[in-house]
């Protein structure tokens, strides 16, 4: 009944009347809340007192509650694989309003459900070892947390980096919003941390070439980018059981937007520009005059149509710590905001954004899509530019004066990461970015098992945000190899050698990898622990060589014919 | 045609107390608990936001500030303590201060020292040449009548001499504010009748000060009572300087009083008592949120008023109880905080007596004049570009 969310359309007496004078069904009931500890009691003691073999549950989708209904045939000594649910909620009390045909619909539903069930047989799981190490791809702040943290844990990280050094676009930043802790100090003891733990191998200059095999049992390559082919920059061929890609973002190329003037005109920076001066101590125009005028514009390449749609949250907090930052080099200079929305959605932001007002920033917003425009001033004016643009707050068209712009340039998806996708077979969004497997319960898998994404490579965040999905995804690794072994869903597609012809279709068409080629045998076969039971295969194979488990012809159709009332 | 903002222009704005305008993030909570925020909701948040672009063009032009009479809802609503009360206040600091073409309110608002400074010289030089004046013709003995040592025929001539001053300070200010509001403010043509019109807000909103009394919909009496209070101080003040400037020397008469002319000057002074004292004690005790912040000019207004009233009650306690030689003393010490008083009105908060009115005045001729400006647009489309 799931409380009234079934039971105030669905008369579920009724379907349960139905459903006990149909064949084959020994006992049907309705309980308040089935999945509750009391109804699934009801469930196991019903198995042992009446002797069921097989169980149809019509309640909530099976996404939900199939696992709790498995365990309460496991606990009456029942196959799990003889449950099957109708899903009378999603699917019907949900969606209607006439509580007849609803109730009508149901009974459709679990008759189909009952018909299925019949034809289910008993599966066992499988299960693979578990290879304790673990391949790091991106030496950046997640990727060394999460070597850092699993290495801690006494297993073996190969972590692979492109660059020469390792601490990825944080290297390049001077303070931190919005606490201003030093960014350097934050990396300074990671890099140390990573370079002296003997547990993890560094690959600097380096890059994954080729990842092969499942979870528990992968093989990566990885190939120097060092130039010259010496000995010791030969590939080398490592043995892991799961991997983290940590390979973090680029910044947007500014020149892009001619509004700019990026590139043309000498004193229109990007951020990272000016974090390199900031570094350096130093904030000065081309010229090499202290700026009495500093313009921010946020949101360059974020959140607009041409660019991008997505908002590259940290750009509103570091323009702020600009303005701190430029404020306190010079407290004699002027900063003006120039902005679309302020997002201090953190912890700790609207104190900081609130103090950025208290310095006297001068914050003017434009209406997104009517972007500012920046131009040379005249000889006449006591600055170098000035930047006309529609000012919402005011309904002003204004020009604000200018010696140095700084470009908020917003995070995309690094040219490569295609290819990174490719080789550890993980998919990417139309931004790029990479997908998890779910984007609010699972945020740092993804569709390929022992395949982890953390950090910036998912889609842009903050440090803290970072690190907590390379922690996440370091959890998730530690608690498999805890386990020493995997257990595979039942759930996966089998080739019958009998009828298989080698024709290869197979191959090629499934999305997770899974079916590898016998040379010797010429036959497909499919690694059961890679595939998803997707049925890719099983509907694409010419011989009918493949049966999905759980999901066989009969099966599926014996539940069609429920639907439409045959049989 | 684009209006160059100015960030600098705040800084200018610290010393009139607007220290916290650039807090505001223009949310418009101020604009919502207003009760003389319009249909728009863009007052008192319209003038802050010029403030903080530095759009000083604009604000010269503006009434707005004008318009807030300072009950400080706006203050207490104000989610990020950028108190859009106190910001009117220092624009109305500024603008008299823009209003004066001698610049000598700037000085006044931007240095207290300057001001106090002023003041003491004003006082001193009044003095001594109160005391030459005294001691040259009359007697200390004397305080009216023959031989008197401030006669009241010269007090007379002495007070028109100064209010003649003040007043053309203060027509020529009054319309400076003409010109910027009416004329580069304003650009539409006004018809002379809207100004005939319209010339009944004057009287109306100087006598009544009718939208002070429509501040702050929440209250603990039936009326505001610092509307109530300012209304009295405001009426007694009044009545004083025309008796002071006209019925001086029927005040001055002795011995018996002259009830015709002395009841005005004890209800009058029933009325600056209780203010100066009122608001003294209000700025102390800051109960009010309009308190809270005391401007260095705010302090001198009501202290130097509250000098003026005690010292000229004294006198006159003194005088009608038989001490002339105290009555005289206590007469030059009130001289000597009137006439700082009054040559320093037209360049302090005091001016706000006139500019007030004179807004509102402006505020319906322009309201007239746009009415008027929107049908003639109508009836022709062409106009419109």
């Amino acid at each position: 009944m799931c409380g009234t969310n079934i039971a105030k359309i669905v008369d579920v007496e009724e379907v349960a009347k139905f459903t006990s004078d149909l064949p084959n069904v020994a006992l049907a009931r309705t309980y308040k809340y089935m999945c509750s500890n009391p109804g699934q009691e009801m469930i196991t003691q019903d198995i042992k007192d009446n002797k069921l073999n097989r169980i149809v549950v019509a309640a909530c989708s099976p996404n939900m509650h199939e696992h709790t209904f498995r365990n309460a045939l496991r606990s009456a000594g029942l196959n799990q694989y003889l449950l099957e649910m109708a899903n009378i909620r999603e699917q019907c009390s949900w969606v209607h309003h006439d509580p007849k045909e609803a109730t009508e619909k149901a009974k459709g539903l679990v008759y189909a459900a009952i018909l299925r069930v019949e034809l289910h047989e008993e599966l066992e799981s499988v299960s693979v070892d578990m290879c304790p190490n673990v391949l790091v791809i991106g030496g950046g702040i997640a990727g060394m947390t999460a070597a850092l943290e699993i290495a801690d844990a006494g297993n073996m990280v190969h972590l692979v980096e492109k660059n020469d050094h390792l601490g990825g676009n944080l290297a390049r930043v001077d303070l931190t919003a919005p606490y201003l802790y030093s960014a350097r100090d934050l990396l300074t003891e990671k890099i140390t941390r990573t370079n002296d733990n003997k547990k993890i191998h560094v690959y600097l200059q380096s890059k994954v070439t080729d990842l092969r095999g499942y979870i528990g049992n992968f093989k990566a390559t990885i190939d120097s980018l060092n130039g010259e082919m010496t000995k010791k920059n030969k590939p080398v061929e490592v043995e892991i059981g799961n991997v983290v890609v940590c390979t973090g973002y680029k910044e947007f190329d500014a020149s892009r937007i001619v509004h700019y003037g990026y590139g043309k005109l000498p004193n229109v920076i990007t951020s990272f520009e000016l974090e390199k001066m900031i570094r350096a101590g130093r904030i000065v125009t081309k010229e090499g005059k202290i700026p009495k005028y500093v313009a921010i514009i946020h949101c360059v390449g974020s959140r607009s149509q041409e660019f991008h749609t997505y908002c590259s949250r940290v750009c509103c907090m570091t323009a702020l710590k600009y303005a701190h930052e430029i404020k306190s080099a010079n407290p004699e200079c002027y900063i003006s905001d120039v902005y679309i929305d302020m997002h201090a959605f953190g912890k700790g932001h609207e104190d900081f954004y609130r103090s950025s007002s208290e310095a006297k920033t001068l914050f003017l917003m434009y209406e997104k899509g009517d972007r500012p425009v920046i131009h040379k001033a005249s000889p006449k004016d006591d600055c170098e530019m000035l930047i006309e643009v529609n000012e919402k707050l005011s309904g002003e068209l204004i020009e604000i004066p200018a010696d140095m712009v700084v470009l908020m340039v917003g995070m995309e998806a690094r040219e490569d990461s295609h290819e990174v996708a490719r080789i550890v077979n993980i998919s990417q969004d139309k931004d790029g970015w990479f997908i998890e497997s779910h984007p609010k319960l699972e945020p740092v898998a993804t569709t390929t098992d022992g395949v982890f994404i953390a950090g910036t490579c998912v889609a842009p965040k903050d440090i803290p945000d970072s690190v907590a999905q390379a922690r996440a995804a370091a959890a998730r690794i530690l608690a498999r190899i805890a386990k020493e072994k995997i257990e595979v869903d039942a759930l996966y597609s089998e080739v019958n050698e009998n009828l298989c012809s080698g024709c290869r279709l197979c191959n090629t068409l499934c999305p997770f990898s899974a079916i590898e080629f016998i040379e010797d045998k010429r036959q497909s076969h499919i690694i059961s622990a890679l595939c998803k039971g997707c049925g890719v295969c099983v509907a694409a194979c010419p011989s009918s060589a493949i049966k999905g488990r759980h999901f066989t012809d009969q099966q599926v159709l014996a539940q069609v014919d429920g639907l439409f009332g045959i049989g | 045609m684009s209006t160059r903002v100015n960030p600098t222009f705040i800084d200018n704005l610290d010393p009139f107390g607007a220290e916290d305008v650039q807090l505001c993030y223009q949310c418009g909570d101020c604009s919502t608990v207003c009760p003389h925020a319009d249909e728009v909701y863009k007052f008192p948040r319209k003038s802050m936001r010029f403030l903080q672009m530095g759009l000083d063009k604009k604000l010269e032009t503006t009434l707005e500030p004008w318009l807030c009479y300072y009950c400080g809802q706006c203050s207490e609503q104000c989610p990020r303590e950028a108190d859009p009360g106190e910001t009117m206040m220092s624009l109305r600091r500024w603008l008299i201060s823009r209003y004066d073409f001698t610049g000598l309110a700037g000085q006044f608002f931007r240095s207290r020292t300057t001001e106090i400074l002023a003041i003491i010289i004003v006082a001193l030089m009044t003095g001594c040449f109160m005391l030459y004046y005294g001691f040259s013709g009359g007697s200390i003995h004397i305080y009216d009548g023959e031989g008197a040592f401030l006669p009241s025929q010269f007090i007379h001539k002495f007070d028109l001499s100064v209010g003649a001053i003040l007043a053309l300070f203060l027509i020529l200010n009054a319309i400076h504010m003409w010109y910027l509001v009416m004329i580069k403010g304003t650009p539409f043509p006004v018809s002379w009748w809207y100004y005939v019109k319209e010339f009944y807000q004057l009287p109306w909103h100087f006598f009544t000060q009718k939208r002070y009394s429509e501040c702050e919909k929440k209250r603990e009496y039936s009326f505001y009572m610092p509307w109530l209070i300012h209304l009295g101080l405001m009426l007694g003040y009044v009545t004083m300087l025309i008796l002071v400037m006209v019925f001086i020397e029927r005040l001055q008469a002795g011995p018996e009083i002259q009830w015709q002319v002395h009841i005005f000057g004890y209800l009058a002074s029933i009325g600056l008592i209780t203010g100066t004292v009122y608001f003294i004690r209000s700025r102390f005790k800051k109960n009010y949120i309009q308190y809270k912040k005391s401007h260095g000019t705010d302090w001198v207004f009501v202290v130097l008023l509250f000098i003026i009233v005690v010292t000229g009650i004294t006198q006159h306690i003194f005088h009608r109880t038989g001490l002339p030689e105290l009555a005289n003393i206590t007469y030059i010490i009130h001289l000597m905080s009137v006439v700082p008083w009054l040559l320093r009105m037209p360049f302090s908060k005091w001016a706000h007596l006139i500019y007030r009115p004179l807004a509102m005045y402006f505020s319906g001729i322009r309201r007239e004049a746009l009415k008027h400006q929107e049908i003639v647009l109508n009836s022709n489309p062409v106009l419109i570009k």
